[in-house]
């Protein structure tokens, strides 16, 4: 049990907490700060369908119903092509914001959402190592820069793994709910009232108290986005970048946004040049695009990363979809990356190719993208603080 | 990092950073006075810590129940499950549509609106349950065997699982409960070993049945497990021929994989039809992984931390019962460790459940479902099979949600619900089961001349409401 007298001074904090947050949004902005934006789209997106080779037979014999026909794709260097419904990442790609990396994934072999997303959000090679804490939160940790209760926003409603381990995550769904009850004196009274209530204890939640009142300051004082030149979707999406943008215009101190898409875990009718995958793809190449001309001022020091916890299996299954499989897709989108190419190792899907049971086969460990990424446009130093065990090398696709 | 470097790396002042990182096996050291952590919430009295665990959250009424009858038998008698049933309850329950149309009735009613009775229906047990043991254990084998609501027909699936399935067997033997699950026709849609044929199997009830529901990730399956078990379970789907009584479990011998299999070592011979699912079931039932697995995360939910000793006996009792859960609680439930257990973060259905009951108000149970959205935790509506997390770390941005629903509940704005008076009692004792709070919060029931309203809100918005 703690001390009376520590006990008491908790109840004083009062004064603390309104010193606090009286450091005006100005003195915290640094234009020149680095943002990273990471997408993770859950249930294991189909990296085959969406970044189609193609130039592979293997690839059109193994999908029988599945496959993008050649004449459907959208060519990108004669081998490799974007699903139809990523029309508008096209200029990105060619005008070298947008980066591909194929034949990426983690070590985790089980082929279970939770232990592959568990083992990605955590960032270590496979579910089975040690780390309690989230990449995104060690990355914030070892920057300790910036005070700023907005500097890690989850556009959801449970603050992700990625982010767990650190004092500054906070979760919303949107930025107008963002508010507390009342606008009178009552309410303001209250609202210093909870100030003194979590003014001390550093359990995860009272911790959490106080980020969530200084975020409130914050966000309440928000000066209005400008008007994007391209629409976003009127999805949850389109919706999410939209407000990334918006913090990232305001210059309230963010640093990391992890945004997430659900409903890739395509079992049964997949669907191919429309249908079930081919509308998700749409959203998310559309919100991207939408992103990236809303924040073009900002792209020198913006990098999205967009990641799935695993693939699907290289042949379709009786209910013309695909089951859990191994390696996917990467994206990267920003103006420090190598874009404009395929990164990565492709292994072909022959059938000695394939991991067992017919898994296109992980050449690229998804840390090499995320070190790079975290080294080169996120001034991190010590990536093996932030990706414990991973000693290997970037592949080129951040320039 | 192993949990002991972690460990280290905190005591050594690295911050508190880390310890918002630590991962459950540390959270119990959190409380203890070598670590010098400031204000934990004031360990609770046996009463509010009994009411905490094993119901939904301290309430006058119950309290003074159980001090009558004593602490002992009222959790012996919550074990049996036996209370009359609380006639204003079963007068709401009876409104609602979902528990009271046949299925194919039911299919009448839009989803939205069949998601919300069956919300609305867990909100008004929870609260107004006097078996509230049960409703504890409702919630738990309801994460245990998710089915989110919004896919596909699994709404309208799901109040017959609910009943018959859930309800049926919380406090049975967990083998009936996982044969019951895997016939179950809201199981079958979920995840899709409606749609598993002979040929080519689907794989995703077979990986969930073993990683989830039974022996747990790290239980001994391989692959290839997988795989056989997918084949075992294949003409397993929901009949809907013409003319038959629709949406019950049916048996499609033409879609059945009649060849052997082998599942965890076992030789599945060959000509076996339903009866190759039904022996997984069996071996996965009787497995000593899934005892420990059920064993663990009974343990987990009830202690609030991972604690070996306590695992490993109720591991025990499992194989030596056969999957008793009653007779796995019983000594779990009356042991002083439960009483001195580290506190326990509420999520978001328990805060708004437990605040309900603290201010012994009256609600439809439906004017509270928007808040649990806002704070993350809408029933039957968490998309991935493994149930809404238990970990505090999920839960820090729920926070503002929790603080809104506070302020309209004492404010009248809450639809549909009420608060009464409450007159001559005292905030903190009424919320939270004790004389005084911590320091911070007496400090300002003091210092201010509150109205009774914000009084009451500033208790259930206070850090030590949020724990249980």
């Amino acid at each position: 049990m703690v001390s009376r007298r520590s006990l008491i001074a908790g109840a004083f904090g009062l004064a603390a907490g309104s010193a606090l947050s009286q450091i005006s949004l100005r003195e915290r902005r640094d234009p020149d700060a680095p943002v990273l934006v990471v997408l993770f789209l859950r249930g294991g997106c189909d990296g085959l369908n969406t970044v189609v080779p193609h130039g592979e037979d293997e690839y059109h014999r193994l999908r029988p119903s599945l496959a993008l026909r050649r004449r459907d794709v959208l060519d990108l260097d004669g081998f490799f092509g974007f699903h139809p419904a990523l029309g508008s990442l096209i200029p990105h790609y060619r005008e070298g914001r947008l980066a591909v990396v194929h034949a990426v994934g983690s070590q985790d072999r089980t082929r279970s959402h939770f232990e592959a997303m568990s083992a990605m959000e955590r960032g270590v090679a496979a579910a089975s190592e040690h780390a309690s804490s989230g990449w995104v939160a060690r990355y914030l940790n070892e920057r300790a820069s910036g005070p700023s209760p907005l500097r890690s926003i989850a556009f959801s409603n449970v603050l992700p793994d990625s982010m767990r381990g650190g004092t500054s995550g906070i979760a919303l769904e949107s930025l107008k709910q963002y508010r507390l009850r009342g606008e009178d004196a009552q309410a303001r009274r209250f609202r210093r009232s909870l100030a003194a209530l979590y003014a001390s204890g550093e359990d995860v939640l009272t911790q959490a108290g106080r980020a969530t009142l200084e975020a409130l300051d914050l966000v309440e004082n928000l000066p209005a986005a400008p008007s994007a030149s391209e629409p976003y979707p009127k999805s949850d999406l389109g919706r999410a970048f939209a407000q990334t943008a918006q913090l990232i215009h305001a210059g309230v101190g963010l640093e990391v946004a992890c945004l997430e898409k659900g409903g890739w875990d395509t079992h049964v009718a997949q669907g191919a040049t429309s249908g079930w995958h081919a509308s998700l793809l749409e959203d998310l190449a559309r919100s991207l695009s939408a992103f990236a001309a809303d924040i073009a001022d900002h792209l020198n020091r913006v990098t999205v990363v967009v990641m799935t916890e695993f693939g699907r299996r290289a042949y379709e299954n009786a209910g013309l979809g695909t089951d859990h499989g191994r390696a996917s897709v990467m994206l990267l989108l920003g103006e420090g990356v190598a874009g404009g190419t395929v990164h990565g190792d492709w292994p072909g899907l022959t059938p000695e190719s394939l991991e067992e049971p017919g898994d296109l086969r992980v050449t690229t460990d998804y840390r090499a993208v995320l070190s790079e990424v975290l080294r080169r446009r996120m001034a991190l130093e010590r990536v093996e603080a932030v990706l414990p065990g991973f000693g290997g090398q970037g592949i080129g696709a951040v320039a | 990092m192993n949990r002991r470097e972690l460990l280290q790396a905190a005591l050594v002042g690295a911050g508190a950073s880390f310890l918002a990182g630590c991962g459950p096996g540390l959270r119990s050291l959190v409380g203890s006075k070598s670590l010098g952590v400031a204000e934990l919430p004031p360990h609770p009295e046996p009463l509010a810590r009994t009411l905490n665990r094993v119901a939904f959250g301290f309430n006058l009424r119950v309290a003074e129940e159980v001090r009558s009858v004593g602490r002992e038998r009222w959790i012996a008698r919550q074990l049996d499950a036996n209370e009359d049933e609380d006639p204003w309850l079963a007068l709401q329950l009876q409104r609602l549509d979902v528990f009271n149309l046949a299925p194919a009735e039911l299919r009448d009613l839009p989803e939205g609106e069949v998601v919300i009775q069956l919300q609305q229906a867990a909100v008004l047990r929870s609260v107004y349950g006097r078996n509230q043991l049960l409703e504890r254990m409702v919630e738990f084998w309801s994460d245990h065997f998710n089915i989110y609501a919004r896919k596909r027909f699994a709404a309208w699936r799901k109040p017959l699982d609910e009943v018959s399935v859930i309800r049926k067997h919380a406090l049975g033997k967990f083998p009936d409960l996982l044969f019951q699950s895997a016939k179950s026709p809201a199981m079958l849609e979920y995840l899709d070993n409606d749609a598993n044929l002979k040929g080519k199997p689907n794989e995703n009830y077979a990986r969930e049945l073993m990683e989830l529901h039974t022996l747990g990730v790290n239980g001994g399956y391989t692959q290839q497990d997988v795989q056989e078990v997918a084949r075992c379970f294949t003409g397993w789907t929901i009949e809907n021929r013409f003319g038959r009584q629709r949406g019950t479990f049916r048996f499609d011998p033409s879609q059945h994989d009649f060849e052997e299999k082998t599942v965890l070592g076992h030789r599945i011979p060959a000509g076996g039809g339903v009866e190759d699912g039904e022996r997984v079931l069996q071996i996965l039932a009787t497995h000593p992984n899934t005892a420990r697995f059920i064993a663990g995360k009974i343990v987990d939910r009830f202690l609030g931390d991972a604690h070996d000793e306590w695992r490993d006996r109720l591991g025990e009792l499992y194989l030596q019962t056969g999957g008793d859960i009653k007779a796995m609680l019983r000594p779990l439930l009356l042991s002083q460790t439960l009483l001195d257990a580290p506190p326990i973060p509420k999520r978001p259905f328990d805060f708004v459940v437990s605040s309900l009951r603290a201010l012994s108000a009256t609600t439809d149970g439906r004017g509270v479902l928007r808040y649990l959205v806002d704070m993350g935790q809408p029933s039957y509506e968490w998309p991935m099979p493994d149930g809404y997390p238990t970990a505090s770390e999920a839960w820090t941005g729920s926070l503002l949600g929790r603080w809104n629903f506070a302020l309209d509940l004492l404010r009248g704005e809450v639809p549909g619900t009420t608060v009464p008076a409450l007159e001559g009692i005292k905030p903190i004792e009424a919320t939270l089961g004790r004389r005084a709070g911590s320091d911070s919060l007496s400090a300002l029931l003091l210092r201010q001349d509150l109205r009774r309203e914000e009084a009451l809100a500033l208790c259930l918005c206070s850090p030590e409401f949020q724990w249980r």
